[in-house]
């Protein structure tokens, strides 16, 4: 059974997919029209060809640079640096109007995730430029998104440019997709110089 | 706080039971491998809803059933409460109720309901290495302080990222988690030696209460630098470079222990396999009133054939003692009736192949 078991074994490897769901998905797509099929299909190889990390700020993007590094009316003395992708969106909801820097995730070294993992090059290609007025470390109110920030700001200690973090008092443990608008954007409003 | 009555469906071995528990506590009589402890199990797990023998859910799930449920009506402050579980052994999922509602994580539940536990196989917190006294204290210092448990959790995680990024050898990150750990790790090591400093005299008048002589102390095997966050660079400069040829962080609570000695001498190394079992009993004497303490009710006290190995003297004096002050409900195991100090007044149930049921007699 080649082709069958490849998609097992692919859907497998998805976060929160065990054995039995990645079967229970392929017998589903098997029992569709194929026509679905391939439009999945089109849409992960156009996923796979056409989507690359931006090469300003790290975000997922068509284009390079992306749509929030082309924005002319984002200030560009205002850096955010996030762990994932989805975070640029919430940030925006709640109100931040600066730039990004998508690291890419958050060092683990249990999982084996150091630093040459993440993108902390841009964030420092950035800071080169001279127009960064201050860094807003929002990665995720976790114990490894918290070490992540402490990292990336014992990164840029030299700098001179003012470093904050969001305010304390978000729930420990989450994603910072999950937190609230209201809460997230006191959060950064209330936010904290560390340097 | 009182248990009046506990009901099991598919619990262990044993037969599905509804009990109606007197406020003094009972007895559960029975020859051995009949479900006595399992009753002292069930009547423990809403406290950690966890086995107290450490035995992962689907072993306390009753062979090729489906699961467990346990329910416990309790009185709180003259309040009644009903915490329910259950576990599901193909999903694995885990129910808890309290008072009609579901607990969201199970966390929240704990602190409802508190027991302390003496297993014959506490002799260990005297016998074993520094591991079962750090349980020990873990596990009363979480359940009175809830600070505790999070500063505890947070502190072990921490560490585990450490240890993979002293196995990495990458010192840029070592030096993040380093940062990490300090806060945590010093509440941790400040409760506990706080916890020693209190109850130190109070457990060596408890131990002399139980006939065991006086100067029975306690002491926290540590370094008491590490109770303030400034005391931690200091000795991480120190050892340093020997965590990273070991890979393992080698500072902090992790490492402590907690002594046990009579006029200087650690009972441990020195003393008697009964003097060892009073001072295994003695420290849940103090885990209950530091429990009743911090919480303001007295849990119940769950005893597994403590009798069975103690003299005559000592088992007068315990007794004296489980009826004493700062006592509340107790639930004792034995074989046999004769087996129990004639001064034992409490209901008695017997446990019987599975099968609980009142005796119908109070001895
Ligand atoms: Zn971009």
């Amino acid at each position: 059974m080649g082709v069958l078991d490849d998609l097992v074994t692919e859907f497998a490897r998805l976060p929160g997919i065990g054995r039995k769901t990645a079967q229970r998905l392929t017998y589903h797509l098997l029992q569709q029209p194929s026509e679905r099929t391939r439009a999945l299909s089109a849409a992960l190889t156009g996923v796979a060809d056409r989507v690359r990390p931006c090469s300003t700020c790290g975000d997922f993007t068509e284009t390079d640079p992306c749509e929030t590094c082309k924005d002319p009316r984002r200030d560009d003395g205002l850096v955010c640096v996030v762990e994932e992708s989805s975070a640029v969106s919430v940030l925006d909801r709640a109100g931040f109007r600066g730039r990004y820097v998508v690291l890419g995730g958050h060092l683990s070294p249990l999982d084996g995730v150091g630093p040459d993992a993440l993108r902390v090059g841009l964030l420092e290609d950035r800071l080169r430029e001279g127009t960064v007025r201050e860094v807003v470390l929002a990665t995720n109110p976790s114990l490894e998104g918290e070490a992540t920030a402490t990292f990336v700001q014992q990164r840029i200690a030299g700098s001179g440019v003012r470093v904050s973090r969001l305010a304390r008092g978000l729930p420990m443990g989450g994603d910072l997709e999950f937190i609230d608008g209201v809460t997230l954007t006191h959060a950064l409003s209330a936010r904290q110089d560390v340097s | 706080m009182v248990a009046e009555r506990i009901s099991s469906r598919g619990f262990r071995n044993l037969d599905d039971f509804e009990l109606d528990l007197p406020p003094t506590g009972a007895v559960f009589l029975g020859p051995n491998a009949h479900g006595k402890t399992s009753i002292l199990e069930s009547l423990y797990y809403p406290v950690l809803y966890r086995s107290f023998r450490n035995a992962p859910d689907t072993e306390l799930s009753a062979w090729n059933g489906p699961g467990f449920r346990l329910t416990l009506d309790s009185v709180v402050g003259g309040e009644s409460h009903r915490t329910s579980v259950g576990f599901d052994r193909e999903t694995r999922r885990k129910r808890v109720v309290v008072d009609g509602v579901e607990v969201g994580r199970i966390t929240d539940a704990v602190g409802k309901w508190l027991a302390v536990v003496f297993l014959p196989a506490d002799l260990a917190l005297l016998q074993g290495g520094a591991a079962e006294r750090r349980r020990f204290l873990d596990r009363m210092l979480s359940l009175s302080d809830p600070a505790y448990l999070r500063a505890l959790l947070r502190y072990r995680a921490v560490i585990a990222q450490r240890n993979a990024a002293l196995r990495a050898g990458d010192a840029e990150v070592v030096r993040v988690f380093t940062d990490a750990m300090v806060e945590p790790g010093s509440y941790v090591v400040a409760r506990r030696l706080q916890w020693v400093a209190a109850w130190s005299d109070r457990y060596s008048s408890e131990s002399d209460g139980l006939g065991e002589g006086q100067r029975v102390s306690l002491a926290y095997l540590g370094n008491p630098d590490l109770a303030e966050p400034g005391g931690w660079s200091a000795r991480v400069a120190e050892v340093e470079r020997r965590e990273f040829r070991r890979g393992a962080t080698l500072i902090g609570p992790q490492r402590d222990d907690l002594q046990i000695a009579q006029n200087g001498r650690s009972l441990r190394e020195f003393g008697s396999t009964g003097q060892q079992r009073a001072a295994a009993i003695v420290l849940k004497v103090c885990e209950l009133l530091t429990l009743a303490e911090a919480h303001g009710r007295t849990p119940a006290f769950l005893l597994d054939d403590v009798f069975a190995e103690l003299d005559r003297s000592r088992q007068e004096r315990l007794t004296a003692r489980l009826t004493g002050p700062g006592m509340g409900q107790v639930f004792l195991t034995a074989p046999r009736r004769d087996e129990l100090p004639p001064a034992i007044d409490l209901e008695v149930f017997r446990v019987q192949d599975g099968r609980a049921y009142p005796a119908g007699a109070t001895v």
